[in-house]
């Protein structure tokens, strides 16, 4: 049942979150009218921006189940931290433009602690530095979404690894050492795929306005190709560089501080996954007496 | 944008301080944000988005002066919204080729950019820059006016775990900083200057570390005080009453805009609303909490709430000439109407600067 609700929270949200990011491409298309013009022309962008938020709110409160016991939520909180104050002393340590390093812990710590932490760490890393640095915008919701899909895809990179592993690696050697030269690999061009991918979204965020309503830049005769053509122009002009910078910066990051961070994390993560529970007597004598006492004795249980 | 990082501390941690005499309760400016979101998203028409700017603009010289703040953000707002303008304009009229005022045409051999370059382009692109200004300047009054406190205060019940992550995320920064300049000097006295991407691996490094052994002994102190000592919730009703209103929602907007079916599409954009917000409220209940210090709800929160919604309804109901929002340059440029009533509504927004 629990099983069920997630996979269906992620999959109906990356698919309304997709539809919704890519709508100045599809929608004119289904809201021609038979006169030429476009019905719901004013409010679609309005109703487009609440559905992503609803897509938020809905993944959200799935992936937040993640973040249960202390120590989950203190690394989370601590986690977050560092990387929203990593994201603006970005100008105290020069990189190429569009560069950011939040992408580094995103990546790695979703691919530790699973996807649910890694959409946490993405979006709350975004929402608290914009708080701390009074950058509270209409683009937040988007750039909080967006760094949360790059946590909550990460995951996706175990099964790739995996697989690569055992198709290049012979199986003695596979014994003998760990893989984690094709983790890193995948982890750094999974990164710098991301960074592309995250300039493309941010973009579809300000192309509405940058091209105006749906009415206003639509004619009729017009489709989608040709939408999508000027999108790429657009793209190309405005922020292809900083993506690839930003590409390269994050695969650069991995490829450098990825083992030393990834070995970090497990160690984190072997030696404080437990929890406490309360020993129950099997001894009616004993029991009775521990519960009337009110002493409940802890033992540690390793999960 | 670039923001100096201490000042911006520096000024959170003031405000968290001391809140100035006549503060205004943060949902009440939640309600003039969202005026400003939906009129800048809606309206085209130059006179209402300049009045809109006008307003704002007044609005945050009364709150910057008021609480002496430092400015922080290196490219003057001036500046700013002169580039955002001029850049949407160039767009623009680099990529729609209509209009019967035609400036230059350019040999059409050339992909996309060939055509002619009109006048009416020109002008409709800069009203894309002037509303995305608008947009900007209401959000940078908001981030101007309001603590960091008050805002993580306005995250619903429901995301109580999210609302303690941030909150601690937000209480650790500062350390995290000292942090960072601990470890830059002790790199710095072994010879290392950071700079480079190569520098990032001797600075993240050491930060990790250092936070995962804070992580651990918050977790602890945590524990200790009883944090999360029940066991984990196993009943996800809410969960999938959210679900289902989200599903409700987004079938009936498609049935509306897809199907023309408009009566059962908002009958479901209703229903799914209901669901999403039971769901929401049924999740909150999970985490009762109590505030240490509440904002007060004065009357002049109710005038910044009343003033916003006059505006929006103004905006979104159809009694007056609703016609003169969509003000629509092509093919002909054509002077923009403007219906006096709709302009007197959205100095409604100018509320917050009479507290």
């Amino acid at each position: 049942m629990t099983r069920a609700l997630r996979l269906a929270t992620y999959s109906l949200t990356s698919l309304v979150g997709l539809a919704a990011f890519l709508y100045p491409f599809w929608l004119p298309e289904v809201t021609q009218n038979a006169d030429g013009t476009l019905a719901h022309a004013h409010d679609s962008a309005l109703m487009v921006t609440l559905l992503v938020g609803l897509c938020f709110v809905v993944l959200l409160l799935e992936v937040q189940q993640d973040a249960v016991g202390a120590k989950m939520i203190a690394l989370l909180g601590v986690l977050v931290a560092i990387n929203a104050t990593l994201r603006f002393i970005e100008t105290a340590i020069p990189g190429p433009g569009g560069f950011s390093p939040i992408f580094l812990l995103i990546v790695l710590g979703g691919y530790v602690f699973g996807g649910g932490f890694g959409f946490l760490l993405g979006a709350l890393t975004l929402l608290v530095s914009a708080l701390v640095t009074g950058g509270v915008g209409p683009w937040l919701p988007y750039q909080m979404f967006a760094a949360g899909w790059v946590g909550l895809t990460a995951p996706l990179c175990r099964p790739i690894a995996a697989f690569l592993d055992r198709v290049t690696t012979p199986r003695v050697s596979r014994a003998l050492h760990h893989s984690l030269r094709t983790e890193l690999w995948t982890l750094a061009l999974f990164a710098a795929y991301w960074g592309l991918l995250y300039g493309a979204i941010m973009n579809l965020w300000f192309w509405p306005f940058a091209v105006g309503p749906a009415q206003m830049h639509w004619t009729p005769g017009v489709g989608a190709w040709e939408t999508v053509q000027r999108y790429l122009v657009f793209y190309v002009v405005t922020s292809l560089a900083w993506d690839l910078a930003r590409a390269g910066g994050n695969l650069l990051l991995v490829a450098v501080a990825g083992t030393a961070l990834l070995r970090i994390l497990r160690r984190f993560q072997r030696r404080f996954t437990f929890v406490y529970a309360p020993t129950i007597y099997q001894e009616g004598a004993s029991q009775e007496s521990a519960s009337r006492e009110g002493k409940a004795e802890i033992a540690w249980t390793s999960q | 944008m670039d923001i100096s990082v201490k000042g911006a501390l520096v000024q959170n941690g003031m405000q968290a301080a001391s809140y100035p005499p006549r503060s205004i309760h943060s949902m009440a400016w939640m309600a003039w944000i969202a005026a400003i979101v939906v009129i800048a998203t809606l309206t085209r028409n130059p006179f209402y988005l300049g009045l809109m700017i006008a307003i704002a603009a007044f609005v945050r010289w009364r709150w910057t002066t008021q609480l002496a703040l430092p400015q922080v953000a290196l490219l003057s707002p001036l500046r700013f919204s002169l580039l955002v303008v001029a850049s949407a304009a160039l767009f623009n009229m680099a990529m729609v080729h209509t209009g019967s005022n035609v400036l230059f045409v350019l040999p059409s051999w050339i992909p996309l950019l060939g055509g002619a370059w009109t006048l009416e382009a020109l002008v409709y692109g800069a009203l894309n820059g002037v509303a995305l200004v608008s947009l900007f300047l209401g959000f940078s009054v908001l981030n101007h006016a309001t603590s960091v406190r008050s805002l993580l205060r306005l995250i619903p019940r429901a995301f109580y775990p999210a609302a303690v992550v941030t909150s601690i995320a937000v209480s650790f920064i500062p350390t995290t900083l000292q942090q960072i300049e601990q470890i830059r000097e002790a790199q710095a006295v072994r010879g290392h200057r950071l700079r480079g991407v190569r520098s990032w691996l001797p600075l993240t490094i050491p930060l990790l570390e250092g936070g995962v052994e804070r992580a651990l002994q918050l977790a602890e102190a945590m524990t200790a005080r009883g944090f999360a000592s029940g066991a984990p919730v196993q009943k996800r009703w809410s969960q999938w009453l959210v679900l289902a209103g989200f599903v409700g929602v987004v079938v009936g907007w498609l049935l509306q805009i897809i199907w023309r079916q408009q009566e059962i599409g908002i009958a479901l954009l209703v229903l799914g609303t209901l669901l999403v917000l039971a769901g929401l409220w049924r999740a909150g209940r999970r985490h009762p909490h109590t505030v240490y210090r509440a904002e007060r709800w004065q009357l002049h929160d109710w005038l910044v709430v009343l003033g916003a919604g006059v505006a929006v309804v103004a905006y979104l109901l159809p009694w007056f000439e609703r016609e003169t929002l969509f003000y629509y340059p092509y093919p002909t440029l054509t002077w923009p109407l403007f219906d006096w009533r709709i302009g007197l509504a959205t100095l409604g927004l100018l509320a917050p600067a009479l507290s």
